[in-house]
């Protein structure tokens, strides 16, 4: 029943939303903005004033919106709220996204008060619900913004469904994603939890979304943080499960009075909780989304042995370092491999692993077969394959994609470092990016760090150890 | 009621409960102590009993190192003599006598944490844990895999894998913790146990004599327990 719900919840055929607005101080506009225009399903404004609402004819309530409602989008002051979830739940409205905030997160004892009241009304319609205190959700695969920031429209649509507790990091990692072009199936900000927690989320997207390959956590802290975890385990080897936990300078009671009142962090129960859940934890909002694109785009690392082949040297040997400082190792190449490396090159740069590709800069197709003669290597777990850009080499970007071939078949990663300034290489790297098993980062030390989660991640997949 | 279990007792309930404990005799005079020394074989160690007393260093509860019967003789009379003058009024059930542990010093903990409930805390003894804080957790229960993947997580996983070239017995120690998570399993009224120190011995060629011997016991400088034991 619930999971139904979700669904028409997450891409619903129509949408309302109470406290519509034309006036730009108010977030019920904003959420329209994400609307309108972009969201191709039914959107009914409900405002007391009537009129126009963008464009559209308001309505005074939900009661006389003409046929069925999906999702509801709720923008009215908390007193308001329980009344108004009434009217969803007469209304048969299928789940709604609560953005009101002045519930349980509030200092005043009444919010609480107020949270429970509603978290009944919603049991008794029996109504899941986003929030409250949500910043709303967006869901990019299916294509609908039911948030109040419309520029997570600018979202390339992929694989990863983000699932924050906070709808500041809901938009920094959206953010994020828009600049490092990750893919997303969906992102939300879950703020309260009435109804719909972290365990509810996770199975829902793990389960039930196609366009789901893997979850990325933003967690506060939980009341009842076994419920998460339990799910994570019960679901482990399905959709790798990426998290992100804030709040580690803080110490329970409990946990601080252990021993000699000097090692238990609550943190490290989490970190220990996370591994025994097969949930990789990662330590800043980069770290996650780095991680969550290059898992939704590149195979698993099967082992720790990486290659790295370098168009420059300097860049090769900080990469190098990175891996070997996170737990990887740089092997060495077969003499097969090695045959088919000196073809290209000359022995005046480093053949040996890291390899100075610098002799065949101008060449992407030589390059790309020294990438293809290092997959093959079956001591190869997988590539680092790093190119800079400089104004001599204008077109390699846009080269390089035509050579991209059949690199996804060696089902081993390819992390890719292609750099350039802003506007140059664009459009080359738009071809090469999360295409045939390569995933593009920013900087070596960043691809070599989520080099080794999905080694870890590969670890973590495994159902018995 | 809520209750400290220390001493004797605690070393009696885990016993019981199949936790591999160094041979342990509480002795209630200094003769009693030479002679159930003799039979344990030295050196041996001797430490304070008293419900009353949980950290046993701090307040010059324990002696090690005894090699022989005048040894013991003093350290006995010094424990014995520390005691009355430092806690007039607690009550001393006498001394325990214990082989001396041998191998490298773990600890393993339990606690009930306010959001997570029952946790197990496993570390490398000594400055590792005091001052370095190298410990990590696990939710209890534990699977196998749980206790295996509890060592790795620790900064000085590599000195338990290989410890001067001498390697532990890893399999008796992931045994171990397992049996921690057990015991808290089935007694879920234990709210904290602190099992420490526990001595892991290199692992040795099988002997006839005792092919099932566990290579990783625990010695107890300062057990505590918290909770309502039943019996």
């Amino acid at each position: 029943m619930m999971t139904k719900k979700l669904m028409k919840l997450f891409s619903p055929d129509s949408v309302v939303v109470i406290g519509a607005s034309n006036s730009f101080d108010k977030l019920g506009c904003h959420v329209m903005k994400s609307l309108v225009g972009h969201y191709a399903g039914k959107i009914y404004p409900i405002n007391p004033k009537g009129g126009k609402v963008w464009n559209l004819d308001s309505y005074h309530s939900i009661g006389e919106v003409p046929g069925e409602i999906d999702l509801a989008i709720i923008v009215v002051p908390a007193a308001l709220v329980p009344e108004t979830l009434h009217q969803c739940g007469e209304k048969g409205v299928k789940g709604a996204v609560l953005i009101t905030a002045g519930f349980r997160e509030i200092e005043d004892s009444q919010g609480a008060v107020l949270q429970e009241k509603i978290r009944k009304i919603c049991d008794q319609y029996e109504l899941p619900v986003i929030g409250p205190n949500t910043s709303g959700f967006a869901n990019i695969a299916f294509g609908i913004d039911a948030s109040f920031t419309s520029e997570f429209c600018q979202l390339e649509k992929g694989g990863v469904a983000i699932i924050s507790q906070s709808g500041g990091l809901c938009h920094l990692c959206g953010f994020l994603a828009i600049h490092q072009r990750m893919g997303v199936s969906s992102l939300m900000s879950l703020g309260n939890r009435l109804n719909v927690g972290f365990p509810e989320a996770v199975q829902f997207f793990i389960e039930e979304d196609e366009a789901t390959k893997v979850i990325a956590l933003y967690i506060e802290g939980l009341d009842e943080p076994r419920k998460l975890l339990d799910m994570a385990r019960l679901l482990r080897g399905k959709n790798p499960i990426v998290a992100y936990k804030s709040g580690k300078s803080v110490k329970s009671d409990s946990a601080s009075k252990f021993h000699t009142g000097s090692l238990a962090g609550n943190h490290e129960i989490w970190r220990g909780a996370f591994r025994q859940a097969g949930i990789l934890e990662v330590t800043s909002a980069e770290e996650l989304i780095d991680t969550a694109k290059v898992l939704d785009s590149c195979a698993l690392a099967r082992g720790n042995h990486i290659a790295v082949l370098s168009g420059q040297a300097g860049p090769g040997i900080i990469a190098a370092d990175a891996l070997e400082a996170y737990g990887l190792s740089l092997s060495p190449f077969s003499s097969a491999t090695k045959e088919k490396i000196n073809e290209y090159l000359p022995p005046i740069v480093i053949r040996t692993n890291p390899v100075d590709m610098g002799p065949v800069w101008y060449n992407p197709k030589a390059m790309f077969d020294i990438l293809n003669a290092v997959l093959e290597d079956e001591g190869i777990d997988g590539a680092i394959f790093i190119n800079l850009y400089a104004s001599a080499n204008l077109s390699l970007a846009s080269a390089m994609a035509e050579h991209i071939q059949n690199i996804d078949a060696f089902k081993k990663p390819v992390i890719s470092v292609i750099t350039s300034p802003p506007g140059v290489w664009d459009e080359g790297i738009k071809g090469l990016d999360r295409k045939k098993g390569i995933a593009i980062l920013p900087t070596p030390e960043r691809a070599a760090k989520a080099m080794s989660n999905l080694w870890k991640a590969n670890l973590l997949s495994a159902r018995e150890n | 009621m809520e209750r400290l279990l220390l001493g004797v007792e605690a070393f009696d309930f885990l016993d019981k409960e199949g936790i591999p404990i160094l041979k342990t005799v509480l002795a209630k005079d200094e003769n009693e102590a030479v002679m159930i020394a003799s039979q344990i074989g030295f050196p041996v160690a001797l430490k304070v009993s008293s419900p009353d007393i949980v950290h046993k260093t701090e307040t010059g509860g324990i002696k090690v190192f005894l090699k022989d019967e005048d040894d013991v003789r003093t350290a006995f009379t010094d424990i014995v003599h520390t005691f009355t003058s430092n806690h007039p009024g607690k009550r001393l059930e006498g001394v325990i006598v214990q082989k001396l542990g041998k191998g490298l010093e773990l600890i393993v903990g339990t606690m009930t944490d306010q959001q997570f409930g029952p946790v197990i805390m496993f570390g490398l003894g000594g400055i590792f844990v005091e001052a370095l804080k190298d410990v990590s957790f696990r939710l209890i229960p534990l699977e196998a895999r749980d206790a295996k993947e509890i060592m790795e997580d620790l900064q000085g996983y590599k000195i338990l894998k290989n410890p001067r070239g001498e390697k532990v017995d890893l399999a008796a120690v992931e045994n171990f913790i397992l049996q921690g998570s057990h015991l808290v399993e089935k007694h879920p009224e234990i709210r904290e146990m602190d099992l420490n120190p526990i001595f892991a011995s290199p692992k040795r060629r099988r002997s006839l004599r005792c092919p099932d011997q566990n290579r990783v016991e625990f010695v107890g400088k300062c057990s505590t327990m918290r909770g309502r034991l039943l019996g």
